[in-house]
């Protein structure tokens, strides 16, 4: 864990489970390369879960995301004990887009595995996107040069517990009123302990090397619904629904704006990413059930309530 | 054209990087970073042909006319000399060096060598910072200076990712400095008052301390609360007000001559002409009387200000 984290709560779970395993917390930073090379002495499993969200820098967000995952790469080829390295990636590294290098996800709204990912993920204007796009990059690349035996998850949104904001995909609320961008799409939820067990089987299972695994519940609720829920659970709020050709036509403006007045809108809004996070898609977890053998453990109706629940104590706590 | 290069490509790079793309006359010939994947990493963003990990090698191979050095402050003293000795002019982001005998080093070194070494402070150069200094040149204060403000705040939440670096880590390289917090920040606020003083050496008394909050937080060592006085020799005073617990988060500079004042205030790119002699008004109509005879809102400042304290941001996956 990161110099600064809550060693507590880590402690604690770790007591929790110690009748079964044995924890060490190995304290340090990630940039450094001897505390990577220490981190990962004797290892064969690594989860690599930790990424730089919320930087809006992408020298930052890049530095935290993948200078870190080359130093854990680095150190596990200077053990030779490794048999899996797992690393967390997102849906936003997809392109999604109908003018992509492929154009796949155009034809069926589907997005799966074989969707091409995003060629120029520095044109979406968002730090965490480029630094996920290029986390991805160095791992394979790691894999085809030295044999690094990896497998990358791509949760869709993970939601939960810890993580109790209203994603991207449903709206924005940066503007006095809250943006309902997402309409009729479906969003691809995943609940936290749904993901957990798809990351856990990603370490475990055989035969998958080098393969990436899309994570998103069975029962997805579409944005309009999802957002009544939320009204009705957690707080009620005005929101402003705009259409897709709107927003669409919303972001281009943006985009165009940005460029030409060199940056006095930062690009933030633009079609590669109302691509990525509002064109109407859909989303399959067939393979993490063929492949991992994933199930959902957490229905999403028991999951969106215990999200809700979490909400409504968080509101109260603030 | 005039062939630039940067030296380190941490987060502060890009502001370089972005600004000297807009210059026509200049292009980017080649960055460089220890680090080769950030030197990478501004190098495919910015479109940039040279990607290099070790000055020296930068240096030979690309040439530059000028160097930017934006690497942590403990490096710039010989990053700069090194770009001087390859006949470069240099641009050292603030703070300019660890101490003052590295400072007078650098710029006589510069001298010998016919380059110019210039520090990185840019809010000097903002639209009002300009306008200001017109009208001070022009007389409008009436007088040297009589007195100055400056406040200069940054709001060190958890929430900022600056905060969150540079609490969780004992090693960073700010906490490192001789002035530790205050040496990496207050530079820009202090250059303010700096440019009106007239003497290198003014009569200074300063408090500092950590503000409650940070001592809340276990934070003991960052001094994030500092009270400047400054006087000089021509018996010019100044205030210096560093905080990064007062709201409003200023950014404001006040000068006041025998004749007029003039408040600039850069969060909102205005410049604010008072004049000395001022007429009353009834202090029921204060508010919308006070300064509308004498200010001088410049929109045209004020547009492009307009989003650069905003920010945009999605819920991440």
């Amino acid at each position: 864990m990161r110099p600064g984290g809550d060693s507590a709560k880590l402690a604690k779970y770790a007591d929790q489970i110690g009748g079964t395993a044995r924890v060490e917390i190995v304290r340090g930073n990630l940039l450094s390369r001897d505390d990577c090379l220490r981190a990962t002495q004797g290892v064969a499993v690594i989860y690599h879960l930790a990424a730089a969200r919320g930087e809006k820098s992408f020298p930052d967000a890049f530095m935290n995301s993948v200078v870190t995952t080359r130093n854990l790469l680095d150190a596990c080829r200077h053990h030779g004990s490794l048999k899996r390295f797992v690393t967390l990636s997102s849906f936003s590294v997809y392109s999604n887009d109908r003018n992509g290098s492929a154009g796949r996800a155009a034809t069926g709204d589907l997005l799966d595995e074989s969707c091409p990912v995003e060629t120029n993920p520095a044109r979406r204007g968002d730090a965490y996107t480029f630094a996920k796009t290029k986390q991805d990059e160095i791992v394979t690349e790691y894999g085809k040069k030295f044999g690094v035996p990896y497998v990358i998850v791509r949760p869709g949104f993970v939601y939960g517990p810890g993580n109790e904001g209203i994603t991207g995909r449903v709206g924005v609320g940066s503007f006095g009123i809250f943006l309902h961008l997402g309409g009729s799409n479906t969003i691809p939820f995943t609940y936290v302990d749904n993901c957990a067990e798809a990351i856990i089987l990603a370490g475990l299972r055989k035969g998958i090397d080098g393969e990436a695994f899309n994570v998103v519940d069975d029962e997805l609720p579409s944005s309009r619904e999802f957002l009544r829920l939320y009204k009705q659970n957690v707080r009620n709020f005005h929101s402003l629904y705009v259409p897709h050709s709107i927003s669409y036509f919303l972001c281009w403006l943006w985009e165009k704006y940005s460029h030409w007045s060199e940056g006095q809108l930062p690009p933030t809004f633009n079609r590669s990413m109302w691509c990525s996070y509002w064109k109407k898609t859909r989303y399959t977890n067939a393979k993490v059930k063929t492949r991992l053998g994933w199930t959902q453990k957490v229905s999403s109706a028991e999951a969106l309530q215990r999200y809700f629940d979490s909400c409504r104590r968080k509101a109260a706590h603030a | 054209m005039l062939k630039v290069a940067i030296i380190g490509c941490g987060k502060i790079a890009d502001s370089h990087a972005a600004q000297i793309q807009r210059v026509k006359a200049c292009e980017i010939v080649a960055v460089c970073d220890r680090e080769e994947l950030m030197a990478r990493q501004l190098c495919e963003r910015f479109q940039i042909k040279g990607c290099f990990s070790d000055v020296k090698t930068m240096l030979t191979e690309a040439q530059p006319n000028v160097v930017h050095i934006t690497t942590p402050p403990q490096s710039h003293h010989s990053l700069a000399k090194l770009c001087l000795d390859h006949g470069c002019h240099v641009y050292v982001e603030k703070p300019f060096t660890l101490n003052t005998m590295e400072a007078v080093d650098l710029i006589e070194y510069a001298e010998t060598k016919w380059l110019k070494v210039t520090a990185g402070h840019d809010d000097q150069f903002r639209h009002g910072a300009r306008k200001m200094r017109e009208l001070a040149a022009k007389g409008y204060l009436g007088s040297g200076p009589v007195h100055m403000e400056s406040y200069y705040c940054y709001e060190l939440g958890q929430t900022s990712s600056y905060a969150r670096a540079l609490l969780g880590d004992k090693e960073h390289w700010v906490r490192r400095l001789p002035g530790g917090l205050l040496h990496n920040i207050i530079s820009h606020g202090i250059a303010r008052i700096a440019e009106f003083l007239t003497t290198d050496s003014p009569e200074v008394i300063a408090y500092g301390f950590p503000s409650p909050a940070l001592r809340s937080m276990g934070e003991d060592e960052i001094i994030d609360e500092l009270r400047v006085i400054i006087s000089d020799s021509e018996a010019a005073t100044a205030y210096f007000t560093f905080s990064s617990q007062m709201r409003p988060s200023l950014h404001q500079f006040r000068i006041f001559g025998q004749s007029n004042g003039l408040i600039l205030d850069q969060d909102n790119e205005t410049l604010i002409k008072l004049r000395g002699s001022r007429r009353k008004v009834s202090s029921n109509s204060l508010s919308a009387l006070s300064t509308s005879p004498n200010n001088t809102p410049p929109i045209r400042f004020k547009t492009s200000a307009l989003f650069s304290a905003t920010t945009f941001t999605l819920n991440q996956e």
